[in-house]
């Protein structure tokens, strides 16, 4: 089995008035191909922090993330940007979508960051809007359109680089229960068709039987309950 | 550049009301900077069309043409030093002439130059004085206005002495008044019976000019100011700004462009500002999606200089469509040199402007985008 997000051994800790507070504690974490890894915890636990280690966003205090195999440790500020833009998909709480793009420019951006030739880009963005089914809704700013249908464009901005790993910020926190699980079921199956390993942070507890794997953190490790 | 075109598109009135306001500055500042040409031309021209690149003039007068008086013999002194053809006497006053039948009074500049040197102007209408004419002056156009044409006579009012128009000239005046030309004969003439009037004798007339031009380079005006002690060598620029008034008037024109550039700095980096401000958490997802600070600050730099441009090439036209609106003797003066000057002045300045911003996106962290329920 390959993993493509292996987090190994991370610590972090937060300084706060001079006062040094271990967030996450030697946690460890692989997601395999294809699997969806729910995490829950409660407010402060450290649920964002150990999102944005996994993202390329935040460098921890020690340990190791690796994707596909490799370790992003000490990469200066332009390569962990290179990183992020080709190997990580993120889905945002909410409000992620840039308001003066339309949804078909969304994705078109994305990959224009990335290099990737227009007519090839164009080929992409058409095909994924129309397996999230949002074909239709290509030309719309994201003002025109409904939380779901924001969240799938995220989705299908998150899935345009191909990347390695998706990683998804209580992607239903705005959505009501239907859509919450039509989103959380559209992430699952992406990842398991795409291949991607997939970690979504999450308050709600219904999506849950969807997901390959529930994790809880708690004092700064991830545990199966 | 696919982001700021993209956000200008969609958000057309918050960048056309910034295009405005940059419109309207970059006009004000066209139109002043033209306004503060046209002053110091109109002021100053006969000094300013002079080939001259500096002028020796008496150590006291303080750089001014009017109150400098020197002895011919230095006239010939600066020429053995520099050369005959390099060197020209001059002579400024400024008097008040009425006309024959004294029906108005005009505050004139009289200057006396050799006729056949490179001092004089050449005639746009009529006919040019020599050395040996008489009595015969040149007059600025703008006199025609007060009814002179070419054979009226023009009396000083206070020497009394009569001249006949023989010519005129254009563009001439020195402190916004219009120029008369006249000989070194009648010069001599008029310092003659000024000084029979104060009751003098003959005695002093051998200081009768007021200043020598010269087309020199540094090295020589440094070995002639060393020769001489009298006397002082000013450049035309210096001469220029000692004109009555000429440097108050430039001077608060200058602080009004200054005053201008400044207000756009600010109004520009505060509006950006605030934009950039608004937009921190975009920016925050931006980056986490792994855009490159780079871009987004090339995309910002690129949004200004769009709107700089096209509202400098707006008030471009504007002011050419205004100035040929002005009235003929309106003093407005923009050559195409002072426009690309200031168009180039006006994009720097809104480079400028965009640093803030630039500086708010680079401290912008991609974490921003985690955790945040802002909408
Ligand atoms: N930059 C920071 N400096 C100091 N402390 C921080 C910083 N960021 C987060 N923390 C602290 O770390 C802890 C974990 O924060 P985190 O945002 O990861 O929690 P969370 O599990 O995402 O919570 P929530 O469910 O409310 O979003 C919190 O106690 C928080 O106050
Ligand atoms: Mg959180």
């Amino acid at each position: 089995m390959t993993y493509r997000l292996i987090m190994d051994q991370i610590t972090h800790r937060f300084e706060d008035g001079g006062v040094q507070r271990t967030i996450l504690n030697n946690l460890s974490l692989k997601v395999a191909e294809g699997e969806l890894v729910a995490v829950l915890g409660p407010s402060g636990s450290g649920k964002s922090t150990f999102l944005s280690i996994a993202g390329a966003l935040l460098a921890p205090t020690s340990g190791n993330v690796l994707l596909d195999g490799e370790s992003i440790t000490g990469e200066n500020a332009g390569e962990l940007s290179s990183i992020r833009l080709h190997q990580i998909g993120f889905i945002f709480q909410s409000a992620n979508l840039i308001p003066y793009l339309k949804a078909e420019e969304q994705l078109m951006f994305v990959a224009k960051q990335s290099g990737i030739h227009s007519s090839l880009a164009a080929k992409r963005a058409r095909a994924l809007l129309e397996k999230l089914g949002m074909s239709h809704r290509r030309g719309a700013y994201p003002e025109k359109l409904s939380g779901g249908e924001r969240q799938r464009i995220a989705i299908a901005r998150a899935l345009m680089n191909d990347p390695a790993v998706l990683l998804a910020d209580e992607p239903t926190a705005s959505l009501d229960a239907a859509r919450g699980m039509d989103v959380v079921q559209l992430l699952a199956s992406e990842a398991k068709e795409l291949g991607k390993s997939a970690v979504m942070v999450t308050h709600d507890e219904r999506v849950l039987p969807l997901c390959d794997r529930v994790l809880h953190l708690d004092n700064g490790c991830l545990i199966e309950k | 550049m696919y982001l700021a075109i993209r956000e200008m598109r969609f958000a057309k009135v918050r960048y056309a009301l910034i295009a405005t306001i940059m419109l309207l500055i970059a006009f004000l500042v066209l139109f002043v900077t033209g306004l503060a040409k046209g002053l110091a031309y109109d002021n100053a021209a006969s000094i300013e069309n002079m080939s001259a690149s500096h002028f020796v003039m008496e150590k006291e007068a303080s750089h001014r043409f009017t109150r400098s008086l020197l002895e011919e013999s230095v006239l010939s002194q600066t020429g053995k030093a520099i050369g005959e053809e390099n060197v020209q006497s001059l002579s400024v006053r400024m008097t008040t002439v009425t006309n024959a039948g004294a029906e108005f009074k005009l505050d004139v500049t009289l200057i006396a130059v050799k006729p056949e040197g490179w001092l004089m102007p050449s005639v746009s209408e009529g006919h040019a004085i020599t050395s040996q004419s008489i009595g015969e002056v040149l007059v600025d156009s703008k006199m025609k206005e007060s009814g002179i044409g070419i054979g009226s006579i023009i009396v000083d009012q206070g020497s009394g002495l009569e001249w006949t128009v023989s010519g005129f000239v254009s563009d001439e005046s020195f402190s916004h008044s219009p120029v008369i030309f006249l000989n070194e004969s009648d010069w001599r003439q008029l310092q003659l019976k000024m000084n029979a009037l104060k009751g003098a004798d003959g005695a002093a007339s051998d200081r009768s000019i007021s200043a020598i031009a010269l087309r020199a380079d540094k090295e020589q005006v440094e070995q002639l100011a060393a020769a001489m002690s009298q006397t002082e060598i000013v450049t035309k620029s210096q001469a220029i700004a000692a004109i009555p008034g000429y440097k108050e008037e430039q001077g608060s024109l200058t602080m009004m462009i200054l005053f201008l550039y400044i207000i756009s700095v600010f109004v520009l980096a505060v509006f950006f500002y605030v934009i950039t401000i608004q937009k921190s958490h975009q920016f925050g997802v931006l980056k986490a999606i792994g855009t490159r600070t780079g871009y987004l600050v090339k995309s910002v730099s690129l949004q200004m200089l769009l709107l700089s441009v096209s509202s400098l090439m707006i008030s471009v036209l504007l002011v050419r469509a205004i100035e040929m609106m002005l009235p003929s003797g309106m003093p407005f003066q923009l050559h195409v040199s002072t426009l690309l000057m200031t168009c180039g002045a006006f994009i720097v300045i809104s480079l400028v402007g965009a640093l803030l911003s630039v500086y708010k996106i680079s401290r912008i962290d991609a974490l921003d985008a985690i955790g945040r329920t802002t909408a």
